[in-house]
Order: C-alpha cells, then structure tokens, then sequence
C-alpha cells in the first residue's frame, strides 16, 4: 500500500465516473457518475492526508468538505430531477433540449 | 495484512464501479456504487482516518436507497427486465475516462510526494474533533450552513405546493413541442377556428 | 499478527455466542409474553421447544418463488441484515475483557443501522411483486425518520464519556448510569430501536395491512433466515441500549458478562412487550411525529446533556 497505487485507485474511479457522467442518458445515473468522481477524489485526499501530510487533522478537514459537496450535490441534483420531471416529464438528457422554464 | 485487505478493497471499489455502468438493472447499479463507496470508506478506515471512513457508511446508506427509489420511481424498465444501453456518445465518454485516469494516474506515479512521513496515530478522531471546533470552527461552520441553505433550496426547487397552489398547475408543456409548434405558427384547430 | 488474529477469533466467537443466544432468548420471550398478554395458559416446555419446531418446519418447507425475481440480490438482504446485526454487535461491549475498542464505535453502530435500510429495501424490491415493494419503500420512509433520533441520542449519551468509544462510555457510567443521567435517551432510543427492528407499532415494512409486506414472498428458509436476521437486529439494538444507558457490565456481586446479558434481556423484553401491546401506528402519523416531535426533542436532549457534562467538567 504506497502513494502510488492509491492515486491509482481513486484515477481509477475518477475515470470511470468521468466515462459514467459523459455516457449515461439517464439524469440519475449521471449523477452517479459525479458521485464516482468526488469518491475518487475523497480517497485521493485521504491517501495524501495519511502518507504525504503526516496525518494532520487539516487534511481530513478537506475530506469532510467534499463529503458536504457531495451530499449538496445530491441533495439539488434529486430536486432539480424531481421538477423537470414534474414540468417536462424527461428523465434522460435527450428530452431536455433547453434549460428554460 | 493490512496490504492483502487493501488490495482486496482497491480491486473491490474499482470493479463495482464498473458494474455500475455495466447493469441493466437500476437498482443494482446504485447499490454497486455503494459497494463501491464502501470499499472505499474501509480503505480510508485503513488510512486510520477511521471517522471520515464510518461518517462516508453512514451517509451513503441513505444516499444510495434514496438513489434506487428515484431510478425505480423515473426510470422506464428499473429492474433491468429488458436489456438496453442508454448512453450517448460512448465512444468520447470513454476516450475522455481512460485519459482523465491516465492523466491523473501519471500525476501519482510520477508526482513527488513528501515521503516516510508515518502513518497518523491512534487519537486521530480526538485530533479531528479538536481541529474541527477549534482552528477549523469556520469552515466546519461554513459546511453546515451550507447544507442548510442546501436543504432549504432543495425544498423550494422540489416541493409540489407552492404558495399560489400547486407547482404544476398550467405549466408549460415539454419544450420540445412548443419550439415546433412555434415553428409552424398555431395548431390546426385554432386555423379552423379563424 | 498474533494479537490480531486472537481479537478476531474473540470477537467472533463472543458476537456469534450472544447472537444465537439472544435469537432464542428474543423468541421465547415473544411467546412467553404474548401468551401471557393474550391471557392463555402458558406451557414452559413448548415456549422452549417451540422455536425448534417453528424453526424445523421452516427448513423442510419448500420455497417458493415469483416470476422474475432478482435472486441474487434476494439472497443478498437477509445475509446482509444478519451480518449488519453481527457488526454492530462486534463494537458492543460484552465484558469488559472482550471489548472490541473502537475509537469511533458510536459513529459504527450508526452507520450499521443506516444500512439496515439497504436491507430492508432491497428484501422488498427483489420479490418482483407489489406488496413487497411497498414494504421497502415504507421502511426507506420510516428509517430516514428515525435514524436521526437513533444518532442524536447515542451522541448525547457519548458527552458525558468524551469519547465515542463505547467501552469508555460504559465505563463512565460509573457513578450514575446514563439512563438518570439523560431521562430523555432511553425512551426515544427505545422508539427508535423499535423502527430499526421493524418490530409491532413500527413494523410497517412487514404488517398485516400490507399482506405480510416484505415478508409476503418469503417461504421455508428464506423466511426462517429473514426472521432471525430480524431478531438478530433486535438483539444489537437492545444490547447498544443496554452498554450505552443502562451501564453495561457494571453491577454488583455477578459477573459483568451475567449483568451484561440481563439489561439486554431487560430491553428486549420490553420491546417484545411493546409488540404485543401497541397496535401499528401509520406510516404518515409516525414520519410527522418524528420530524416534528422526536428530532427537536433529541436536538434539546443533546444540548442539555452538553450542558450537563461541560459542567461537571468545569467543577
């Protein structure tokens, strides 16, 4: 268990949510693949707080700060889904050519 | 031992991050994602940041069942009954993943990192909760109040009773509609009419 | 690598022990004191012979199953509920020799009671049939609601302890057992247990207005591991209940193992009995009440517990 191959690991997840957020129609599964992304990049920073940053608390600080950007971007993602789909009825990208009203 | 349940982990996360994307069924990619997080959550419990990993458990249960009942409640064929792919552009999507972990993964081989610093002791919680409400009281802060403003948003943009009634009453009909009819001036009914 | 392997076939042994035991003490109790409340003669020998048999004719009953069920993953829910119990088990303590300390045991048992949703749920999405599925997205409605009194108080009860190990927070219990010390804990933990273990009042996922609910596809062995993964459930909750409010192994004159396993007994009773007396509440009623009433009342219970234990620091 190096720095090397954890960085590895979270590329890794980071590319296949960035395949997963690109690719998928389905507006849940994009979010899914942006909930890979920010999964990769938890274990990046924590891989880097344990073995670069000698463990001080100000790195897992930074940690709890993606895991609150992940939960707000959940949070909005589902309510934005929720009303398209009540006003559009669309549930994959292809039905939701403008953004407007 | 440490390393053989890292591997395990590592080889875990990454291969139920692929199932996600790789199911026909909507339920089970969003529970393959959550394997996935897990497996991650136990990494970061290896790392000893052992209550970030176990705070990651407990968010992600809700997140993830909250993720499956919208992909049951939106999604035409949810348990994967008839295979189908729903992707566009796949073959960019793809080419911009390999490259993202390639360049990423370049970036942790060949980054120079500041080694032989030891692993962080066994009070690292007692550190964090320090840290948290100390020094850090206003970025911890700050997150709170962020997932308050979050919460409320959320509510305003969801929420189906407005304060003239219901959100949906005499809304537009899909846009995709009204740009052709916009192009092809009004209905035919109305032509008859007139 | 020693010590390591010792911890784990401590631990393993202790929770499978306490497990198995408290399944059976969980099922007796349940005919004891629902044979008592309904007022029937009550017969020793079948209260405890009769799990067995239930148990026995479960086993040798065929399964049955519904056209295109997701299989794998209707394998996965009991295995993962009973697992989940055993886990949150693990960070129990069961004496004060066999204590798993966790520095962040409290934060565990949490997380391993927010994915006894996952279980629930996926129990009720997989039969491919509707009274199930309803089931799952009951219980998803009713863990999100009880799931925050469930932490707040546990937290509340880690205040005075400094420390979210629960092994500390036994031993800070000391003096004065946190069930006095926080009035409020014990009765709201109890309603939330109860919503964990999907149990009587709260046992909305599988009740009899839904057909049986999650439980409604289930046959032979399918049900008999579902139903004891349930207990299992019942079994840790009571048993955090007992560790973290009742004092755990502090007792005088027996064995702390022996006090341990009575407050457990203690709670479990109570839950069984509050499954045969309280008919089910609605699903809607119990969501308002639990946002409206329970959260802010645990939210005052954790602010008056800080209160409490900043000023016993201080003097």
């Amino acid at each position: 268990m190096t720095v090397e191959t954890l960085l590895l690991v979270a590329a890794a997840l980071f590319g296949i949510g960035v395949y997963g957020a690109l690719s998928q129609q389905s507006f849940v599964m994009i979010m899914m693949g942006l909930e890979l992304m920010l999964s990769g990049a938890i274990l990046a920073t924590g891989t880097l707080w344990a073995m670069a940053a000698g463990g001080t608390p100000k790195g897992q600080l930074l940690a709890i700060v993606l895991v609150t950007v992940m939960a707000v971007e959940m949070a909005i993602g589902f309510a934005l889904v929720v009303n398209v789909y009540r006003i559009r009825k669309a549930d994959i990208t292809e039905k939701l050519k403008t953004l407007r009203g | 031992m440490t390393d053989v349940l890292f591997w395990i982990m590592s080889g875990i996360s990454v291969l139920s991050a692929w199932r996600v994307f790789r199911t026909d069924s909507m339920v089970r990619a969003a529970y393959w994602l959550m394997v996935s997080f897990a497996a991650v959550a136990v990494i970061l419990v290896l790392l000893s940041a052992e209550f970030l990993g176990l705070v990651l458990l407990l968010m992600l249960a809700g997140e993830m069942t909250i993720m499956a009942v919208f992909m049951v409640m939106f999604m035409m064929n949810p348990a994967g009954l008839n295979p189908m792919t729903m992707v566009h552009q796949h073959r960019a999507a793809i080419a911009a993943g390999v490259l993202s972990f390639l360049g990423l993964g370049a970036v942790g081989v060949f980054g120079r990192f500041p080694a032989g610093v030891s692993f962080a002791t066994r009070d690292v919680t007692a550190r964090l909760g320090m840290e948290l409400l100390n020094d850090s009281m206003l970025i911890f802060q700050t997150a709170g109040v962020t997932l308050l403003a979050t919460m409320i948003g959320a509510l305003a943009i969801a929420s189906r009773r407005g304060r003239y009634g219901l959100a949906d009453e005499d809304s537009i009909e899909p846009a995709v509609e009204n740009s052709q009819n916009a192009g092809e001036g009004p209905p035919s009914t109305e032509k008859g009419s007139a | 690598m020693t010590d390591w392997l010792v911890m784990v076939v401590v631990t393993t042994t202790s929770v499978g022990l306490a497990l198995t035991l408290g399944i059976y003490g969980t099922v007796v109790l349940d005919r004891v004191i629902g044979r008592s409340i309904a007022g029937e003669p009550l017969r020793l020998t079948r209260a405890l012979v009769g799990p067995f048999q239930h148990a026995a004719l479960l086993l040798l009953q065929q399964r049955s199953d519904t056209e295109r069920s997701d299989s794998a993953t209707w394998a996965v829910a009991p295995a993962l509920l009973g697992a989940l119990a055993a886990a949150a088990l693990a960070v129990v303590p069961l004496t004060p020799a066999v204590a798993l300390e966790v520095s962040s045991g409290i934060v565990y048992f949490g997380a391993t009671m927010a994915m006894v949703m996952v279980a629930v749920f996926l129990n009720g999405w997989s039969a491919n049939s509707t009274f199930p599925l309803i089931g799952g997205y009951r219980f998803v409605a009713q863990a999100l609601s009880f799931e925050m009194p469930l932490v707040l108080v546990l937290i509340a009860a880690a205040l005075p302890a400094e420390s979210l190990n629960v092994a500390d927070i036994v031993r800070s219990q000391d003096t004065l057992w946190n069930v006095v010390r926080q009035p409020l804990g014990l009765p709201l933990y109890l309603i939330a247990a109860l919503g964990v273990s999907f149990l009587g009042p709260l046992g909305l996922p599988d009740g009899i207005d839904l057909a049986g609910g999650t439980v409604a596809e289930l046959s032979g062995t399918a049900l008999l591991l579902w139903r004891a993964a349930q207990a299992a459930v019942l079994v840790a909750v009571s048993a955090m209940g007992a560790a973290v409010f009742l004092g755990g192994w502090l007792g005088p004159w027996l064995p702390g193992s022996v006090w341990m396993a009575l407050k457990t007994l203690l709670l479990i009773a109570l839950m069984v009995v509050a499954k045969h007396l309280f008919g089910r509440v609605r699903l809607e009623r119990f969501v308002v009440v639990s946002w409206v009433v329970l959260i802010p009342v645990a939210l005052v219970h954790v602010f008056l517990s800080g209160i409490l234990a900043l000023r016993r620091i201080g003097s």
